[in-house]
């Protein structure tokens, strides 16, 4: 074997990169536009006077221009005192509804935004809440995140600057160059023939600009993931001493992320004082070719001031309509993305004709399973010609090695899936025939490692049923022999639980779902390797309370814990998908089969006392 | 130990501010000369923009008086034009002149934006961030167990960024604005003393208008940020928490929590909204009240040939409208400087947290430790917490297994994080081969040990490089000789590409017994005389836990070990056994021992015993094994 080995110390981590659609831009699309105002009907007035706004303030812009160069060229090289005085004065009028209106097409214009990006992610909550498990899955939690954060805002950029911004500037530019053509057209088009040279470079240094800010961005993702990495490492860190070693990767890192930011900085670095210079140049001409004009008795001086002023309204808007054109088709690619996850079909729905589960409280359901084949690829089959049967108040025990399918079982009885071929009926109806709902609220779950959502304890547990009274709650928690744990946290039952259950440790945590899966008074319990997070002395006690949270209803359990197996009346041993032995932990012991077998090797350390 | 929350208290505000001023005065001065180049360019940009202003204004007035024969007069460059040339002439001149300038400044103007960023970006925030990331990893556990993730992040990401902020926004900003606001209002007295003051008058209330607006709207930004990140935290849980909410059916109830968070921002923007935009369009008439003012003053003047119009009227209002930009600039500053002093303080706080833990000046060597432990009365509490760890006596000879059983919370982690020193104990000692461990050079005494912890975290890296995480230049055959003692190689040659496969974040391709054993390969690659093992088989479910039982053996042959372990297959396995409770050793001795008399290990053990019992048929119908 040879000693030289791939160099692998490149960074603190190396990452697969995502391949799905994370494009930046995506060209103006009229459905999509329209679409996203349909989310503006709530305020469809303010809509209405903001168009209208918008026209009005275009025109007003390029005026007050025009009033100036008209009060210079007029009363003040004409020395006229009144008139310079009534100009003043009609400036000043014109200035005052100017920035009148001003007040509300910008109040209304983020009032529409916020608007949109309001019903943009309710829809987003609404539609994802929707889907089936299998989605939850799949997609990853950041992907849905960045929806409902940065993609949403682009198209609040979009709505409230984009549109108006850019009509406003278009009516600048078309009233500016009305003026300018009017009053003297040859000098104007040579204006005109520098407009393309403008939006063209623009455009290029744009294209350049976003290329750069997006492996900017890119390699600070980088930074920001090797941190999350130190930081979530750092008792290996420190363990194994690689913290000279991380630090000098992190710097490596770090001047790679700069190297990108230079690149981005020098590239708009050469943008803006091209523009300067170009409006400079511009400046140059006209004071070359409309002196030669003036001269000339071509134009007069007046003409010539009403150009110097005019002009910069009708450049200033390429710059600007360039910008927002930019913007716009980020906000397109933003919407894009959030409608295709508003769009995305569910892999499966609720029959329509679907009707709820009878709840029968005191009584467990009845669960039965008849010839279930189920894969999460439809191609790639996990469990096979599964068929079973559970009494009300029975308890099943799934036994198997990782993969052998019990979390298909137990997601297929919740109907967090639907079998791809055969049945599964609870209470004797087709699991398809009954609505996801009802068969929920009828259900108490506990996993191995349970999401706790930030609120208090009594907030947690009263998720299974918020109608609860703290009285009840703490009845099931001495029901469950953990009152006097749950009581001795900081606050009791008023602890708040941070982030993914922080604050509490792992075992109370599995206190609190256990807790919330009996004030649900669920007629099916599922336990999913429920106990294995917590202590052996906690469990020990736990252990007899589980059978009063058990009594009197149907329950799945997988567990490691012989006691709890022991007393279900049913074992189902599973080994790739099928069933290969079922009967009760006696009768299986006695077979001396696969099951025997497995709880020697598992338990073998406790023959021998 | 100090608290690693840092608390201020609102007296202690102001002098805290100065404090931090004073440090972050002290941080620019270490780039001093960069910082003078940067304003050395503008300096150059503001006399050339001036000038170019002024030669347009010259060109005008030069039109004007050919026209109509308006006297030319002096004008400020002390610049004479060559009247007796052909106007074309003239023109051309001044035309080349007016592109001249503008190509130098464009070229400065370059120079000057790469420049900036240089300093910025590949100094300051490059330093800073090394500087609290080398920080943060010396840091104790207890600060990454009281601050999340996300706002640790934040420490180095953007709360770097305002520090810098402070140098290039607010000093930088700063000296150029005065520079800038002091040459505009010389060079218009120069054209008008009346004029200027006419027009500036407003300026004191823009100032003021822009103050007041920032402090007040600041509170509401910062609100929006808390409103938003409110949202984003409810979405995030109810997408992790998709199978508990759909599970108990609550649908309804997540949908109408993150409807009233999302409404929550919505209705605190209405307000935002309403005073933005008051607050813009009020600016903007006071700057055309100053237009209003140059027009028909400037305009009086211009009539009364006491202003030239072009290097006159034309230049001051150019020269207003440069004015009253940087005037809008204060604002801004005024935000960096309180941005920049809230991320000044938590970086600080990261900067100025005492490293708990290092090596002594003149620590021991030894890069061998043969593995004795010995604590002698060690106790140990967190800054004015109960003790964890009270008065633990322990001797433990080189390749002695030691086992610890005991609730949550007992102390056993603790107690064991004393011996590699991620604490030291507040009374007592610990002692590895008979030195004091600090005494002992710390990195010898942490390479000296091998660590499997509860969830063992793997990096977003190779297979190959999370083994050899602890000695990075280990050769493939000593990375393939610790797999196979800790029974992972097998699974490796598996995996797509072997010891290259890339593992994603928190190896979730991987099976929980499959990440204990290549947390236990990383610990064997060491060789280290002393292995620690908390609880390595909690995070594992039940069938897939006995893969590890052998690496473990394996592991720990011929060395010193500490394990937690609630399982009797590992207890008995141990040379004596230790049973804590609230931070003190209640039981100690062999498994046989600990059999014999009533007790915590008594009780434990005999719920596992009933498993056992049920174990009976099998061994008799199979016999023994």
């Amino acid at each position: 074997m040879s000693t030289a080995r791939p160099h692998h110390d490149h960074g603190l981590i190396r990452r697969l990169r995502d391949d799905e659609d994370e494009t930046l831009q995506k060209p103006l699309e009229w459905g999509l536009i329209r679409r996203l105002f349909t989310y503006t009907a709530p305020i469809k007035g303010k809509v209405a006077t903001l168009a209208i706004l918008t026209l009005i303030r275009s025109a007003q812009l390029p005026a007050l221009g025009w009033v100036m160069s008209l009060i210079i060229k007029g009363p003040i090289t004409g020395r006229d005192f009144a008139g310079i005085a009534w100009g003043v004065a009609g400036y000043g009028l014109l200035a005052l509804s100017t920035d009148f209106l001003f007040h509300f097409r910008q109040r209304y214009a983020l009032e529409i935004g916020e608007t949109v990006v309001n019903g943009l992610r309710a829809d987003l909550f609404a539609k994802t809440q929707r889907q089936p498990m299998s989605f939850y899955h799949r997609v990853k939690i950041g992907r849905i995140i960045g929806r409902v954060t940065s993609d949403v805002e682009s198209v609040r950029t979009g709505i409230q600057d984009v549109l108006f911004v850019s009509v406003i500037q278009f009516g600048s530019m078309v009233f500016s160059a009305a003026v300018m053509l009017w009053s003297d057209w040859v000098l104007f088009l040579v204006v005109l023939a520098m407009a393309p040279v403008l939006w063209l470079l623009n455009r290029h240094f744009r294209v350049k600009l976003s290329q750069h800010t997006r492996a900017s961005q890119e390699s600070f993702s980088r930074v920001t993931a090797t941190l999350a990495e130190s930081v979530g490492g750092i008792r290996v860190t420190q363990g194994f001493v690689r913290q000279e070693t991380n630090a000098g990767l992190f710097r490596n890192l770090l001047f790679d992320h700069a190297r990108y930011n230079i690149a981005l900085a020098r590239t708009s670095a050469i943008l803006t004082p091209l523009l300067e210079l170009n409006s400079q140049f511009f400046v140059a001409t006209l004071l070359m070719f409309g002196g030669w004009r003036v001269f000339h008795g071509d134009m007069t001086m007046g003409g010539l001031i009403t150009f110097f002023l005019l002009a910069n309204q009708f450049f200033a808007p390429i710059s600007i309509i360039g910008n927002q054109y930019n913007q716009a088709l980020i906000a397109m690619a933003g919407a894009e993305r959030v409608f295709r996850l508003i769009d995305l079909k569910p892999d499966w729905e609720d029959d329509p004709a679907a009707t709820p589960l009878p709840a029968n409280r005191g009584t467990g359901a009845k669960v039965e399973f008849r010839s279930v084949t189920f894969g999460y690829d439809p191609a790639k089959p996990v469990l096979h010609d599964v068929s079973f049967a559970v009494e009300p108040g029975q308890t099943v025990a799934l036994v198997g090695h990782t993969g052998s399918g019990k979390s298909s079982i137990i997601n297929l009885a919740a109907k967090f899936y639907l079998p791809t071929q055969g049945e599964v009926l609870v209470d004797g109806r087709e699991i398809r025939a009954i609505t996801s709902h009802s068969l929920h609220r009828q259900m108490g779950m506990v996993q191995q490692t349970n999401l706790l959502f930030t609120g208090t304890v009594l907030e947690n547990i009263r998720l299974g049923r918020p109608e609860a009274t703290e009285a009840e709650v703490r009845e099931a928690a001495r029901q469950l022999d953990c009152l006097d744990l749950l009581d001795a946290l900081p606050q009791g039952f008023a602890t708040e639980v941070g982030e993914r259950g922080a604050g509490l440790s792992l075992g109370q945590r599995q206190l609190v779902c256990f807790t919330r899966a009996l004030v649900a008074d669920p007629r099916l319990v599922i336990l999913d390797e429920a106990t294995s997070s917590i202590d052996a002395i906690t469990e020990a006690r736990l252990q007899k309370a589980l059978l009063a949270l058990l009594r009197g209803r149907t329950s799945f359990v997988v567990a490691h814990r012989l006691s709890t197996i022991r007393h279900a009346d049913l074992v189902l041993v599973l080994d790739q998908g099928r069933v290969i032995e079922r009967g009760t932990h006696t009768q299986l012991l006695a077979q001396g089969g696969h099951y025997a077998g497995l709880y020697r090797q598992f338990v073998q350390m406790d023959e021998t006392i | 130990m100090p608290d690693v929350r840092a608390t201020t208290a609102p007296d202690s505000r102001a002098s805290d501010n100065r404090m931090l001023v004073r440090r972050l005065f002290g941080l620019a001065w270490r780039y001093r000369l960069h910082c003078l180049q940067v304003l050395g360019i503008q300096l150059l940009l503001l006399a050339l923009g001036i000038g170019g202003l002024s030669f347009t204004g010259l060109g005008i007035d030069y039109i004007r008086h050919r026209v109509d024969g308006t006297p030319l007069g002096n004008n400020q460059l002390h610049f004479t034009l060559p009247v007796e040339r052909p106007p074309l002439e003239v023109l051309g001149l001044l035309a080349g002149l007016i592109l001249l300038f503008a190509l130098v400044r464009a070229v400065l103007n370059y120079t000057y934006a790469v420049s900036v960023n240089k300093l910025v970006q590949q100094k300051l925030v490059v330093d800073l961030r090394s500087e609290v990331y080398d920080k943060l990893q010396r840091l104790s556990f207890r600060f990454f167990d009281a601050n999340n993730t996300g706002s640790i992040i934040t420490r180095v990401t953007s709360d770097v960024q305002s520090v810098r902020m402070f140098v290039d926004q607010v000093l930088i900003q700063s000296v150029i604005m005065v520079i800038s606001l002091t040459a505009y209002i010389l060079y218009m007295t120069s054209l008008s003393p009346a004029l200027t003051l006419a027009c500036l008058a407003t300026t004191p209330l823009l100032w003021l208008m822009s103050a007041a607006f920032s402090r007040r709207i600041q509170p509401a930004y910062d609100r929006n940020r808390t409103l938003v990140d409110r949202m984003v935290q409810i979405l995030a849980e109810s997408v992790s928490g998709a199978q508990v909410t759909k599970g108990f059916g609550r649908e309804a109830e997540a949908r109408a929590r993150f409807d009233a968070a999302n409404q929550a921002c919505f209705d605190q923007q209405r307000d935002i909204f309403w005073r933005v935009s008051l607050f813009s369009p009020a600016v903007g008439f006071l700057t055309r009240i100053n237009m209003m003012v140059l027009l028909g003053y400037g305009g009086w003047l211009v009539a009364h040939d006491q202003l030239p119009l072009g290097t006159g009227l034309v230049v001051f209002a150019g020269l207003l409208e440069q004015f009253s930009g940087q005037v809008n600039n204060v604002a801004a500053i005024v935000n960096s400087v309180q941005q920049s002093l809230i991320g000044a303080r938590r970086v600080f706080e990261i900067l100025d947290a005492p490293v708990e833990v290092k090596t002594a000046p003149d620590a021991i060597r030894r890069p061998k430790l043969t593995g004795a432990v010995r604590f002698e009365n060690v106790s140990f509490a967190y800054a004015e917490a109960e003790a964890v760890v009270r008065n633990v006596d322990l001797d433990v000879k080189p390749g002695q297994c030691v086992a610890i059983l005991g609730a949550t919370g007992a102390g056993k982690s603790v107690l064991m994080s004393l011996i590699p020193r991620f604490f030291d104990p507040t009374a007592g000692r610990v002692l590895l081969d008979g030195h004091d461990v600090r005494r002992l050079d710390l990195d010898d005494v942490r390479r000296n040990i091998g660590i499997v912890f509860q969830e063992s975290f793997l990096f977003s890296h190779t297979v190959a490089a999370n083994i050899a995480f602890g000695h990075p230049e280990a050769t493939q055959e000593q990375i393939e000789r610790a797999a196979k003692i800790a029974a992972a190689h097998d699974f490796i040659m598996a995996l797509p590409q072997g010891y290259e496969t890339l593992l994603g974040e928190g190896a979730q391709t991987l099976s929980g017994g499959q990440r204990q054993r290549l947390a236990i390969a990383r610990a064997v690659l060491l060789e280290p005389a002393i292995m620690l093992l908390d609880d390595p088989t909690a995070a594992i479910d039940s069938e897939t836990e006995h893969e590890i039982f052998t690496a473990l053996d394996r592991a720990i042959e011929g060395r010193t070990t500490f394990i937690v372990a609630h399982r009797l297959s590992t207890l008995r396995r141990a040379d004596f056994i230790l049973v804590m409770e609230n931070g003190r050793i209640v039981q100690r001795g062999t498994h046989a021992e600990l059999m014999r008399v009533p007790g915590p290990y008594l009780h434990v053990a005999n719920l596992q015993l009933l498993d056992a019992r049920d174990l009976q048929p099998v061994k008799s119908t199979e016999g023994p094994a």
